[in-house]
C-alpha cells in the first residue's frame, strides 16, 4: 500500500510469566514475519502473551497467517494467547475467517451469524 | 675498444674562462654514479668518467654521437635499456653528456598503460555483458570480447545439460556462432575441472598438441598455445573460457592468464545471472500453464464470467484463483479463492488447491466435506499459509438457476437481484489449511433470470485509491456499483467491476483481484426439450 506504516513492537514483562507487546502500524506480507521471529524469541518461559493491538494498522491475510502461527507457538509453549484491543478491521476479518475463537483460545465454535455488512 | 683520455683534465678540453675545478671535484666527476662522457663538436668521445667505461666498453652509440647539445635532452637504448642524454655544452662546441638510465619508468608507464587499457576492458566488457539478460546474446558478447582482447579464438562452453556443451565459437573479426556439442570435456586438459569450477590449470602445462579436434574452429590451423580457465557463476560454475592463439604467436603469459581470470569472473557472473533469469522465466511460463485462470462461458444453461489481475503486473499467476468445472446435466462448481501471500509460494499452494479440488469434485454436493477434506490436504505441522475460498455449486430450474453457496472464512458473495437490490449471501466459514477442523453454512440462493451471483477477493474491497488515494474501495461501493448493472450479462458485471476497481486504484500497487459472476441469463425460453429437462434458453 502506497502509505504503509512501518510495524514496531514494545515489549513489557509486568511478571516473569507475563509479556505484553504493544503492536504499533500494519501487519502484512512485508513486516509480519519481524512478529513471529520476536515472539519465537521471547516465548520461552512465559504463560501469557499479550498482544496490545489498539496501535494496529492494516492486518493482510499474511498478517493473519502470522497471528496463527504465534497462536500454534504459543499453545505449544503452553502459553495463553491474548489479543488486546482488538480494533473494528481485524475483528471482521476474523469474524469472516472464523478464527477469533481459535486466536482468542476459546473453542472453536461457528458463527451462524451474519457479519456487518 | 673505449679511447682512454684518463689523463685529460676536465678543466682542458672545456677550454673554459671560468677557474679550473679544484681536483676533487675533477676526482668527483670520475667516480660520479651517473655516467657521462665528453664529445667534441663531431662526436668524438674526449673522455668518460668510469660509470660511462663499465657502460660503453664499445664507445658512446650512435644516437649519442650524432645527436645535438643544443637541443635539450635525447631519449636512447643502450643494451636493452632505457637511458635519457642531458649534455652540458661547453664553449667550444664539445658537450658534457650526463646519461641517466629511465629504464623502471618507462616499464612501469607502459605497465600503466596496458593496466589502463585492461581495466577500461573490464569496464567495457561488464557493460556490455551486463546489457542483455539473454543468455544467447550474453554468451556471444563474452566470446566475441575474449576473440577481440585476450586471443585469437574464444570458446565459451557451457556445463553438459543431458551430455551436451552448449558452445560459442568466436574467431578474432567474425561473428560468434553456436554449437551444440555432445563432447567429453574431459578430452581437454583442464576443461571438466574449468566446469567444475576448479580454478584454473596454468596454460605451460597445456599441450595445444592434446587439444581434440573439436575444440579447433574451423579454419583456424594449428593451435599454438591455449588457456582454460573457468567462468565463475553464482554459487554454480557458468562454464568455461577456452583461448586459442595461433602457432607463432607468443604464448600466454601469466599476466595474460591472470587478466583473463578477472576477465572470466565478469563474464561469469553476468552469463550466470543471464541464465538464472532464463530459467526463472521458463517455470513461470510452466507454472503459468497450469494456474492461470481459465476462460469461461455458459455452461448447462448457466453464465459464467471471471477476471483476475495479479498484484504484479510482471507476474500473471499469484495469491487469487477461480475455476469453474462443469457438469453437463448437473451441477457446475464454481470455486473461487485468495491463497495468503503473494508471488510463487502462493502459485505453488494455489495449484495444489485447484488439484485437490479437482479431485473431490464427485463428492461436491457436500460443501462441508469437500472443504474438511481440502483443509486435511493442506494442513502443515510447520506452516500457517491458508486459503479462505467460495464454493458455488450452480444448477439451472427452469428460467432460473439455484445456487448453493459456501465461504470458507471468504468475504461472502453479493447477489444483484432483478429490481436493483443488492443482498449479500449468507454464509460463513472457517479459512482452509490451519485448523483441524473447518466449518461452514451452506446458502441456498435461487436467480431470476438476469439475476447475477458475485464472487469476489478482497483485492477488490481493499484496492486502496479513489480521490484522496488512501480511501479502501469497499464492499458499499461495489453494492452501488453492482446495483447499476441489474440484468447484464456475466462477462459485462465482471468487466465492469475490474474497470471501477483498476480506476480506482489508478497507478497504485495493488494485491490480486479476482471476480467471478455467476448469472442465470435473460433469454427466452426457446424449446422445452421433454417434459422434465430444462430445455433451451437463447443467451
Amino acid at each position: 500500500m502506497s502509505t504503509a506504516r512501518p510495524l514496531t513492537t514494545t515489549w513489557t514483562t509486568p511478571d516473569e510469566h507475563t509479556a505484553k507487546v504493544a503492536v504499533e502500524g500494519d501487519l502484512d506480507f512485508d513486516t509480519a514475519d519481524a512478529l513471529l521471529r520476536e515472539v519465537a524469541e521471547r516465548l520461552p518461559g512465559l504463560r501469557a502473551l499479550h498482544l496490545d493491538l489498539a496501535g494496529l494498522g492494516f492486518c493482510d491475510s499474511y498478517g493473519l497467517s502470522v497471528l496463527l502461527m504465534v497462536r500454534r507457538r504459543a499453545e505449544a509453549a503452553s502459553a495463553s494467547l491474548h489479543l488486546d484491543n482488538r480494533p473494528g478491521s481485524l475483528e471482521r476479518l476474523l469474524v469472516v475467517t472464523n478464527t477469533l475463537d481459535h486466536l482468542t483460545g476459546v473453542a472453536t465454535l461457528v458463527h451462524q451469524q451474519t457479519p456487518e455488512p | 675498444m673505449l679511447k682512454k683520455v684518463n689523463a685529460v683534465p676536465l678543466s682542458e678540453p672545456g677550454q673554459s674562462t671560468r677557474p679550473a675545478p679544484p681536483h676533487a671535484l675533477a676526482t668527483g666527476w670520475q667516480g660520479a654514479p651517473y655516467p657521462a662522457v665528453v664529445l667534441d663538436h663531431d662526436g668524438v668521445l674526449l673522455v668518460a668518467n668510469d660509470a660511462a667505461e663499465a657502460l660503453l666498453p664499445f664507445g658512446p652509440p650512435e644516437w649519442l654521437t650524432s645527436a645535438r647539445s643544443d637541443g635539450g635532452r635525447v631519449p636512447g637504448e643502450i643494451d636493452h635499456r632505457s637511458f635519457e642524454a642531458h649534455p652540458v655544452p661547453h664553449d667550444d662546441g664539445a658537450a658534457t653528456w650526463w646519461l641517466v638510465e629511465d629504464t623502471d619508468t618507462r616499464l612501469a608507464l607502459d605497465a600503466l598503460r596496458v593496466e589502463r587499457k585492461r581495466a577500461a576492458l573490464l569496464g567495457d566488457a561488464s557493460a556490455a555483458l551486463l546489457a542483455s539478460l539473454n543468455i544467447d546474446r550474453c554468451t556471444e558478447v563474452a566470446a566475441r570480447l575474449a576473440a577481440e582482447h585476450l586471443a585469437d579464438a574464444a570458446l565459451v562452453i557451457a556445463p553438459p545439460v543431458r551430455r551436451q556443451c552448449s558452445t560459442v565459437v568466436c574467431l578474432r573479426g567474425q561473428e560468434p556462432v553456436h554449437h551444440a556439442l555432445r563432447v567429453d570435456p574431459a578430452a581437454v586438459p583442464g576443461l571438466s575441472e574449468a566446469l567444475q569450477g576448479f580454478p584454473p590449470v596454468p596454460s605451460r602445462w597445456i599441450d595445444p598438441a592434446s587439444a581434440p579436434e573439436w575444440l579447433r574452429p574451423e579454419g583456424f590451423g594449428e593451435i599454438g598455445s591455449m588457456v582454460v580457465t573457468p567462468l565463475p557463476g553464482l554459487g554454480v560454475a557458468a562454464g568455461a573460457l577456452v583461448l586459442l592463439r595461433h602457432a607463432g604467436q607468443p604464448a600466454f603469459s601469466e599476466e595474460e592468464e591472470i587478466f583473463a581470470r578477472l576477465y572470466a569472473a565478469r563474464a561469469g557472473a553476468a552469463m550466470s545471472a543471464a541464465r538464472m533469469f532464463a530459467q526463472q522465466a521458463s517455470i513461470t511460463d510452466t507454472l503459468m500453464r497450469e494456474l492461470l485462470p481459465p476462460r469461461l462461458s455458459q455452461v448447462a444453461g448457466v453464465e459464467f464470467a471471471g477476471r483476475y489481475r495479479p498484484a504484479q503486473d510482471t507476474e500473471r499467476i499469484g495469491g487469487d484463483f477461480y475455476d469453474v468445472h462443469p457438469a453437463a446435466d448437473e451441477e457446475s462448481l464454481a470455486v473461487l479463492g485468495d491463497v495468503c501471500g503473494k508471488g510463487l509460494e502462493a502459485a505453488v499452494l494455489t495449484g495444489k488447491i485447484r488439484t485437490t479440488l479437482r479431485a473431490l469434485l464427485p463428492g461436491a454436493d457436500n460443501h462441508d466435506r469437500v472443504l474438511n477434506q481440502l483443509n486435511d490436504t493442506l494442513l502443515d505441522p510447520v506452516s500457517t499459509r491458508f486459503a479462505t475460498l467460495v464454493l458455488a455449486s450452480a444448477r439451472r430450474e427452469g428460467a432460473g438457476v439455484r445456487l448453493r453457496v459456501s465461504c470458507a472464512g471468504h468475504p461472502a458473495p453479493l447477489v444483484v437481484r432483478a429490481d436493483g437490490q443488492v443482498e449479500q449471501v449468507s454464509s460463513q466459514g472457517t479459512l482452509v489449511g490451519v485448523m483441524p477442523k473447518v466449518r461452514t453454512t451452506t446458502a441456498q440462493i435461487t436467480l431470476g433470470p438476469g439475476e447475477t451471483c458475485l464472487l469476489f477477493t478482497d483485492g477488490i474491497t481493499e484496492a486502496r485509491g479513489g480521490p484522496l488515494g488512501e480511501e479502501m474501495f469497499g464492499e458499499d461501493r461495489l453494492r452501488r456499483a453492482l446495483a447499476d448493472c441489474v440484468g447484464m450479462p456475466a462477462d459485462a458485471i465482471v468487466e465492469h467491476v475490474q474497470m471501477l476497481a483498476a480506476h480506482w486504484l489508478g497507478a497504485r500497487d495493488h494485491d490480486d483481484m479476482a471476480v467471478v459472476a455467476i448469472t442465470a441469463p435473460r433469454g427466452r425460453h426457446l424449446t422445452a426439450v421433454g417434459g422434465h429437462s430444462r430445455g433451451r434458453f437463447t443467451a
